[in-house]
């Protein structure tokens, strides 16, 4: 499974939401997330890959597609596929 | 546990409206009374000087300080902040839970920073979406239990679905109720009643396995219709502010309408001081100094913003209670069942 896909489960989980309605165009608010939401998809994201995302990167994410790329990023950085 | 048998809890010292003065106050309130091991999470530097007006100090006592430098201000999200905060008082100590350092968090600061801490450094159960705040409804109606009482303003129908399974666990394990009856708080009995989110959450509930009774109305609620109430953190919390709020007034409106008669105040002050069952419910409530952050992976305690240092010692009390009732593994295991289809 890809980390686009990965992140996508996780997201549709935690939201309640069919990840079939999930696009890298989608923000937060497009999928009816709530501040708890994100914080539990950000340590599941954290805890799935091993990484820590900092809060001043996970403020800029505009849609999932920026939440995905960064992580896919991190995730080719620190070797981790 | 410590070597010594001893619950250790960690306490948010500088979360709740009179912190930290309060907080060390019901602190070493707790210490004197209880056989617990305290750690007090805050600013150094000021601690120690709010244990020395107590008397107190922290060297060899069962009271400890845990340095935390960051403080979440009044204007603060607590949601955004325990991010960026990570070492905030309510963080720290919810650290120190999931490193096996403390077996309890407490704290009277934002329950939503409390339950941010919670989610993310002490982690969810499985099988849990959201964790919610259970309470009894004491001697009105005995055999019923509400959630969430606070925890959750807004609600997904999926996490009415968690609230009953947590109510369900609660009944069963404090209330001695073997298969508890659940109910949905609504406006209406019937399954059309209500908001889009209610009769989603109610399809939730009628499909769970779980013993699903239907629609709750507000006159239902001390009836025993129901074991379980389910509703969000929003009405729950508004409900119980007003339910608890009914002793204290309706002893007031009596010995008004009564002042005429002074040989009657004695049966007034007897009725709402020690019969009336809403009175016991205020004092229960007291006693237990908050509720517990169900489904979150080990026991947090949460005060009343108002706790003075009673309450605080009630709510210290409390968490040690629940560590050695070990209601984190029965929930644990309830969960299991019901992932299994039992």
């Amino acid at each position: 499974m890809t980390v686009e896909e990965q992140i996508r489960e996780i997201v549709a989980r935690i939201t309640h939401v069919d990840k079939g309605i999930i696009t890298r165009e989608s923000t937060f608010k497009d999928i009816k997330a709530d501040s708890l939401d994100i914080v539990q998809a950000l340590v599941a994201v954290e805890e799935t890959f091993e990484i820590e995302i900092p809060d001043e990167e996970a403020q800029k994410f505009k849609n999932f597609g920026d939440f995905v790329s960064y992580v896919e990023d991190r995730v080719a950085q620190e070797g981790k596929v | 546990m410590a070597q010594n048998g001893r619950v250790r809890v960690a306490v948010d010292a500088m979360g709740g409206d009179y912190a930290p003065e309060e907080v060390v106050k019901g602190a070493v309130l707790a210490a004197q009374r209880d056989d617990v091991e305290i750690f007090l999470v805050g600013s150094t530097d000021i601690l120690e000087r709010e244990l020395a007006k107590c008397k107190f100090s922290a060297n060899g006592s069962s009271i400890h300080i845990v340095e935390a430098s960051e403080v979440i201000k009044e204007n603060e999200s607590p949601v955004d902040v325990i991010r960026q905060k990570s070492n905030c008082s309510v963080a720290v100590a919810a650290k120190m839970v999931k490193s096996g350092e403390a077996d309890a968090l407490v704290s009277a600061g934002s329950s939503a920073a409390a339950a941010v801490s919670a989610i993310q450094f002490m982690g969810m159960l499985d099988g849990i979406s959201r964790p919610a705040i259970v309470g009894s409804l004491g001697s009105f109606a005995p055999g019923t239990v509400m959630v969430d009482l606070g925890a959750n303003a807004d609600c997904k129908p999926q996490h009415f679905l968690t609230f009953a399974i947590v109510g369900s666990v609660y009944a069963k394990k404090f209330l001695g109720i073997s298969n508890p009856k659940i109910g949905l708080l609504n406006t209406g009995s019937e399954e059309t009643k209500g908001s889009e989110i209610g009769r989603e959450a109610y399809s939730l509930l009628k499909n769970s396995g779980l013993n699903f009774v239907g629609n709750i109305e507000g006159n239902d609620i001390l009836n025993g219709k129901a074991n379980v109430i389910v509703c969000s953190g929003f009405v729950g919390n508004v409900l119980l502010k007003f339910y608890e709020s009914i002793a204290g007034h309706a002893k007031d409106w009596t010995t008004n309408k009564l002042k005429k008669y002074p040989p009657l105040n004695v049966l007034v002050k007897l009725l709402f001081d020690g019969l009336f069952p809403a009175t016991k419910i205020s004092g229960e409530s007291e006693k237990r100094g908050g509720g517990i952050l169900w489904g979150v992976d080990g026991v947090a305690k949460i005060a009343h913003g108002a706790s003075r240092a009673p309450q605080i010692a009630n709510a210290i009390e409390s968490a040690k209670e629940a560590v050695k009732a070990e209601v984190v593994e029965s929930l644990k295991s309830e969960l299991a069942k019901f992932n299994q289809g039992g």
